[in-house]
């Protein structure tokens, strides 16, 4: 018989934010002395950060916080105990460090950060002078989340290391290839230099042209033309280079781009001018030319630059291993990098981390979460002998493991491998406006031949020449080649304030095409930790039941635990009791006294004194809006599956609960399975989180990430989200399809203005001066309609 | 129109002088971070006052 059952709560009446991270507080944490409870804390994570940052003085660091508006979503923190005694190794040193210019008494590291997010971040890290006396200069570079660390000589990095650890913030120091780095740069600053000269020769050849049509004569006239012409001659020898690079390079390929068009009219623009003034012909259309090579430019640039804010699939492996790991050396635990292991080497794995290598446990017995290699919801105790991964995080006991494979040769190795490459193969599409070009060149191409012929027939080559040259310069099609970069700037900034991180332009058009999409169970569909679903109390204790399992699991780091401490809390269980003779008994449970009763919480049951007293189911709880995600899918004609690395019962049980037929679920699937299940698909977006999912997201058609994935998911990703849910997904389908119509709007604009051109040089009314009004009043438009989007695309876009 | 013949030259020096600056600043690295430094301007740069003593209550979290 139930006396009462409980069932989780939901929706809390009122929402607590955690103080530190912002993220709502369900089982709130105060401080002992906080007995107003003023601030609430999600986490013991944040908990302890707020405590460390107090206490050393800096607590400023709220007060900016508050007072700035949120730069990136953080997550709670993740407090590990990280070691980085390696950080000091001369070896790690050689390889990671550098020496900046003269200073022979300052050594710089940089490290990429995790949980970076706002204006107070940057405080917090550049003071770091102020109170860590290694330190000499600090910079944090916001966007890219890395800091460049500068220390004295004799100070030491894993004293750095451990700070930010402390304070929030996981290290991860980046092997600065310093060649490549500067070249990098270098191209950037070359890019720069090109739109700067573009930009002020443009500017200034306007000055003269103006005068021309307004009339300028005799010296003026000629003055006036040769300085255009000097003028020109940087902006369409050197920075339009890029679309003749591009130009050439897509016929050598045999193919066709939106270049090709951009660059003829540059170049018999460029000849045009020169001829005439040569001729003593004062006519040239250099102030709409350079003004074109300016804003394409510029506007390739920006699209470039919103795509930055990606994490790429570089240096992958390293992130896998910033901690260091005890080794036996003699009998004796030592402190060293996972990347100086090697075969048989006996490593210690403490409870609560990462296993770094392949190998089988020679020591100890504990419960292992490979859930994100595999995608296994559940937890299975690994004892002497059974083998274990590297990317399962080892839950609650120490272990010693005796290595079989470490780095490359791993499993996860393995699957890093394949995420680098198949980001390097991914297939890429001819976009729209390149496929839209080769008509537009073969009409072009038809056109100037009858203006040609036109003239010639009627005995004219001069004029012939100079209308041919004409007609090819005014359709050099510039608001068509800025219709789809400022499209997409526009969609990919707002989406990224919304969230939604895209990391290569190509992807909208993709998702547009989207036919069916993939989504990955655990963490993705489903919440990917365990919840209490069902809880039936039998027997009523002599005290609160959920004070008793707090009390009993306190101190256990089982998933169990944390759900029934998660789902006590929420009920109103308070830390009252001390527990006797507390026991934890691997794979079964817990127990121990509690004034003279015997408590024990085993197989989903509570015992009190032998006897059941109440009973809970456990499960993986779905997502509240994964359903909805599904109808927003199936409206969308997008057929929805889930693919999942976990057991059939379970996989189908989640299918069910969110609406999809048996024959859509793919459950028992190994990574290299899903992969392949991909490939085989045509049009596939794959949605995951997990290591298991890493290959397929990398080779999809389209890979998304969700909030809270592994760092490898989320660099094998095209797209990942920083807001929780997958409702998202749904939601950029739309945004995508909308963009789309947008660049269609644009593309079509931008075609009108082109056929009133060409009608224009077959009746003999363009010159110069109507090029130099046509041109901006067509990109002008193009830019209106970017901005005002659709009604669709700015309902979803609202931030 | 006789001050034309020193605005043209004018004109021109001052573009090239702009440009210039461009190419200097852009070669220092100003344009390298756009992000950062708009929020740094933001920050006092007075030292913290920093608590030489931290309080117990971390101490006990800690252990």
């Amino acid at each position: 018989m139930t006396l009462s059952t409980f069932s989780p709560i939901n929706e809390l009446d009122t929402q607590l934010k955690c103080t530190h991270c912002d993220e709502e507080a369900i089982v709130p944490l105060y401080n002992e002395d906080d007995s107003s409870l003023q601030n609430p804390f999600c986490c013991v994570g944040c908990k302890t950060v707020y405590n460390v940052i107090h206490d050393k003085g800096l607590k400023e660091y709220y007060e900016i916080k508050n007072n700035s508006a949120t730069y990136k979503r953080r997550s709670p923190v993740d407090l590990k105990k990280d070691r980085f005694k390696y950080l000091d190794e001369p070896e790690f040193l050689k390889e990671y460090s550098y020496q900046k210019g003269d200073q022979s008494n300052a050594i710089v590291m940089e490290f990429y950060l995790e949980g970076i997010h706002c204006l107070a971040c940057l405080w917090l890290i550049e003071k770091l002078p102020d109170f860590l006396p290694d330190v000499k200069l600090a910079r944090l570079d916001m966007t890219k989340s890395i800091a460049t660390i500068t220390i004295h000589s004799d100070g030491h990095f894993s004293n750095v290391a451990e700070e930010l650890s402390h304070l929030g913030y996981k290290p991860h120091p980046l092997k600065r290839n310093e060649s490549t780095e500067k070249l990098r740069k270098k191209e950037e600053q070359k890019t720069l230099l090109k739109i700067g000269i573009a930009g002020a020769a443009s500017g200034n050849i306007m000055i003269y042209s103006v005068s021309i049509y307004a009339g300028a004569d005799g010296f003026f006239l000629t003055l006036f033309s040769y300085i255009t012409v000097i003028l020109a001659f940087p902006v369409l020898l050197y920075s339009a280079t890029p679309f003749y690079k591009s130009a050439y390079n897509a016929i050598k390929n045999k193919s066709l781009n939106i270049d090709v068009p951009i660059a003829t009219g540059l170049l018999v623009g460029f000849f045009h001018g020169v001829y005439n003034l040569i001729l003593g012909n004062h006519t040239n259309y250099f102030d709409t030319l350079t003004d074109l090579v300016f804003l394409l430019l510029l506007s390739r640039y920006l699209l470039n630059k919103v795509q930055e804010k990606g994490l790429t699939a570089n240096d992958l492996n390293f992130f896998y291993q910033s901690a260091s790991v005890l080794k036996r050396v003699e009998n004796q635990w030592i402190e060293t990098h996972p990347k100086y292991l090697s075969h048989g080497d006996e490593i210690k794995i403490n409870s609560g981390e990462m296993i770094v290598a392949d190998g089988f446990i020679t020591e100890g017995k504990s419960t292992i979460n490979a859930s994100l290699l595999t995608g296994e919801s559940i937890p299975e105790i690994k004892t002497i002998g059974d083998k274990v991964f590297s990317g399962t995080l080892n839950i609650d006991q120490d272990i010693v493991i005796k290595i079989e494979k470490t780095g490359n040769e791993s499993r996860l190795g393995h699957i890093l491998k394949e995420v680098e490459s198949g980001w390097i193969q991914k297939a890429k599409i001819v976009e729209l406006t390149n496929r839209f070009s080769q008509y537009f060149i073969a009409v072009t191409f038809v056109l100037s031949l009858g203006v040609a012929t036109k003239y010639l027939l009627a005995g004219n080559p001069a004029l012939a020449l100079e209308k041919t040259l004409s007609l090819l310069i005014v359709t050099c099609p510039c608001a068509l080649a800025l219709a789809t970069p400022l499209a997409l700037t526009h969609t990919l900034t707002r989406a990224s304030k919304k969230g939604i991180i895209i990391k290569n332009d190509e992807v909208i058009e993709k998702l547009s095409k989207t036919k069916e999409v993939y989504l990955d169970k655990t963490g993705t569909v489903t919440f990917g930790h365990l919840k209490i679903e069902e809880f039936h109390l039998l027997k009523n204790p002599q005290h609160s039941i959920f004070d008793i399992i707090i009390a009993l699991e306190k101190k256990s780091l089982h998933p169990v635990a944390k759900a029934l401490k998660e789902f006590a809390a929420e009920h109103g269980g308070k830390v009252h009791f001390e527990v006797s003779s507390y026991q934890e008994t691997l794979g079964v449970g817990v127990s121990g006294f509690i004034n003279n009763h015997f408590y024990e919480i085993k197989d989903s049951k509570i015992f009190c004194d032998q006897e059941v007293i109440a009973q809970f189911i456990l499960k993986d709880q779905v997502r509240k809006d994964s359903k909805l995600a599904i109808e927003i899918f199936k409206a969308l004609k997008v057929s929805p599956h889930i693919i999942s690395g976990d057991k059939e019962e379970v996989a189908q049980t989640v299918g069910r609960q969110i609406g999809l037929k048996e024959n859509q679920v793919f459950s028992e699937v190994s990574p290299e399975k899903k992969l392949s299940i991909i490939e085989k698909s045509d049009h596939a977006l794959m949605v995951g989180d997990g290591a298991n999912d890493a290959m397929a997201l990398s080779k999809a058609y389209v890979g998304v990430a969700v909030s809270g994935s592994m760092d490898i998911s989320l660099r094998a990703a095209d797209v990942y989200l920083t807001t929780p849910g997958i409702v998202p997904i749904a939601d950029l389908i739309i945004i995508s399809k909308e963009t789309m119509k947008v660049i269609y709007r644009n593309l079509t604009l931008s075609l009108i203005y082109n056929i009133f051109s060409v009608i224009g040089v077959y009746i003999g009314f363009v010159s110069p001066v109507v090029a130099a009004i046509i041109m901006p009043a067509s990109s002008l438009t193009v830019l209106i309609s970017t901005l005002i989007g659709t009604k669709e695309l700015n309902k979803r876009l609202k931030v | 129109m006789e001050i034309i013949y020193f605005l043209l030259p004018l004109c021109v020096v001052l573009g090239f002088f702009f440009v210039g600056c461009f190419l200097w600043m852009t070669k220092n690295g100003q344009y390298d971070d756009l992000e950062t430094p708009a929020n740094r301007m933001l920050l006092d740069d007075k030292k913290v006052e920093l608590n030489i003593n931290p309080s117990t209550r971390l101490n006990k979290e800690r252990k």
